[in-house]
């Protein structure tokens, strides 16, 4: 990584470690990860799996709100509060400034789902039920905030934090109900139209290749080929969205 | 302006009076609550649309919403003040939890509990169960307690037997599982099988109660199919000769049986030639 694109993502990983958002998110997560003990034992029968889906979940949950309260505020604000004059009037391309606000935010989910994950296991251990298995649907999750961080942070450079938020949760819940197209073009008559519904579904993020929170929990094999799917997947349409970011922010004009 | 006007306004006042807010709106809402509570009847989460609605609308949070339900369907159930609430019972468990989550197991074996125990809807359990066997091939457990609203519930010791078989296809099942395999073929009027599945457990298990167990089962089952045996042929005797056989071994010489069967200690069936019936000398050990 350029050293410049390292400084802005250091600083952006300082900025955002300041922000009293994170620390919330995270003591939320960490309560609720500890909660899951507690509602298992309102349980018959196992209570492993009840454990086990609300530490996911929750991982999956306040990780996917990190990447977007985070990130659809890393551009428009230093715009809002003209901080972005004093950097691009450095010798620094814009590119460069958009990509080390991507990876500082990165760096940053990078320790938050790592303190998740580690009171996670902890509970696990505790209670004698760790599973290496579950660490695939965590890395997986992972990738899914990498995805989700880049559209934000492509909205962030086009348009103000609550637009920017809304179409990122807006990409967040299609992403996750694109197999639904394949419901609709076996209703459809018209090939046009189940050829725009193809285009849909190949444009739009689908989140489900990073989903197999309850294929680990009831011990179910993830092949070496999904996941290996799922980091392609990641590195063609976030570097993509990226792309594209950097395209928008170059072309902004600056007032 | 006297030092005074800028004194900050002071916030006691304004945090007392937020603090007596909340608790009247906290005592309110409480009192509502547990008045909703004594009307058992309100329980908006019994009119839920399906499961396959609701996983589309879970975003991948499938598995947590089946264990929320679960959760609530193990209150709303065991509350037995509310009359009427076996009324969507197929529906919370079948079309609801087990479609959010097809491989979650307890919901299966607790909502087939309550359907057989307290709804006394057995096959409305076996439906549930078996969706159940669909979604967990190799588990066991499912299978065995579909067997066992069988053989408890609905005394359909065959279909018991069946369901039995498919759970000894699991590498992982109990043991005892065979034993009821064993005896519900017996039940079913096959005490042939039945006789062969107990000798195989008594062959082969390491357990001496087990062997115990299955060796009294083996014993009365031998008795039962020889007695059965011998007279079938001697039927056969008095339809193809016109009388009875004057001695057992007549059975053989006529070419009814290969040889005369010898009970489970090893000695003679004894023989009335004047009723023309055959008896096991000793006594039967589980008495049937």
């Amino acid at each position: 990584m350029p050293g410049r694109i390292l400084a802005i993502a250091l600083n952006t990983f300082r900025e955002a470690i300041r922000n009293r958002i994170l620390y919330l998110l995270l003591v939320f997560a960490v309560a609720l990860i500890l909660c899951a003990q507690a509602v298992s034992l309102m349980t018959v029968g196992s209570e492993e799996k009840i454990i086990k889906d609300f530490g996911l979940a929750t991982i999956d949950i306040f990780g996917v709100l990190t990447s977007v309260l985070l990130g659809i505020g890393l551009v428009s604000r230093e715009i809002e509060r003209r901080t972005v004059y004093v950097l691009l009037a450095k010798p620094i391309h814009r590119a460069e400034f958009v990509l080390g606000k991507y990876f500082g935010l990165v760096l940053t989910l990078l320790v938050n789902t790592a303190v998740m994950t580690a009171w996670f296991f902890g509970l696990l251990v505790a209670k004698g039920i760790a599973d290496a298995g579950l660490a695939k649907a965590i890395v997986l999750l992972f990738l899914q905030f990498l995805l989700i961080t880049a559209l934000a942070i492509l909205f962030s450079c086009m348009s103000n934090p609550i637009i920017s938020c809304i179409l990122t949760l807006a990409l967040y819940v299609i992403g996750h109900l694109l197999w639904s197209f394949d419901l609709l073009k076996a209703r459809l008559t018209s090939a046009t139209a189940r050829a725009i519904c193809t285009v849909f579904q190949a444009v739009l993020p689908n989140l489900s290749h990073f989903d197999v929170k309850g294929q680990v929990v009831h011990g179910l094999p993830v092949s070496a080929g999904d996941m290996a799917f799922a980091f392609g997947y990641l590195a063609l349409y976030g570097t993509a969205i990226l792309l594209l970011a950097c395209a928008i922010f170059q072309r902004r004009e600056m007032q | 302006m006297s030092a005074a006007a800028y004194r900050r306004p002071r916030r006691l006042p304004l945090l007392a009076a937020a603090l007596g807010l909340l608790t009247a709106a906290g005592l309110a809402s409480a009192g509502a609550a547990a008045a909703r509570r004594a009307d058992g009847r309100i329980t908006p989460l019994l009119y839920l649309p399906s499961g396959r609605y609701l996983k589309a609308a879970a975003l991948g949070f499938d598995p947590i919403l089946a264990d929320v339900l679960y959760l609530w369907s193990i209150q709303y159930y065991s509350n037995y003040r509310i009359e009427d609430r076996y009324l969507y019972l197929e529906h919370i468990y079948r079309d609801v939890i087990t479609e959010l989550d097809p491989r979650y197991v307890d919901p299966y074996l607790v909502g087939a509990l309550i359907m057989t125990a307290e709804a006394r809807q057995p096959e409305m359990a076996l439906r549930l169960l078996d969706k159940g066997i669909e979604h967990n091939p190799g588990d066991w457990i499912l299978p065995f307690e579909a067997g066992y609203v069988c053989y408890n519930d609905i005394k359909d010791y065959g279909r018991a037997a069946r369901y039995f078989e498919i759970a000894l296809r699991s590498p992982e099942v109990h043991p005892a599982v065979r034993r009821f395999h064993a005896e519900m073929h017996n039940r079913a009027g096959d005490p042939r099988t039945s006789l062969r599945e107990w000798a195989s457990i008594w062959e082969t298990s390491d357990d001496p109660y087990v062997r115990t167990v299955a060796w009294n089962h083996v014993h009365d089952l031998r008795v039962e199919v020889d007695i059965t045996t011998l007279r079938h042929a001697i039927g056969r005797f008095v339809a193809a000769r016109g009388r009875r056989p004057a001695r057992l071994e007549d059975l053989v010489a006529a070419g009814l049986l290969d040889a005369l069967p010898a009970d489970p200690e090893g000695g003679a069936y004894a023989y009335d030639p004047a009723r023309g019936e055959a008896a096991y000398r000793g006594s039967r050990i589980l008495g049937r």
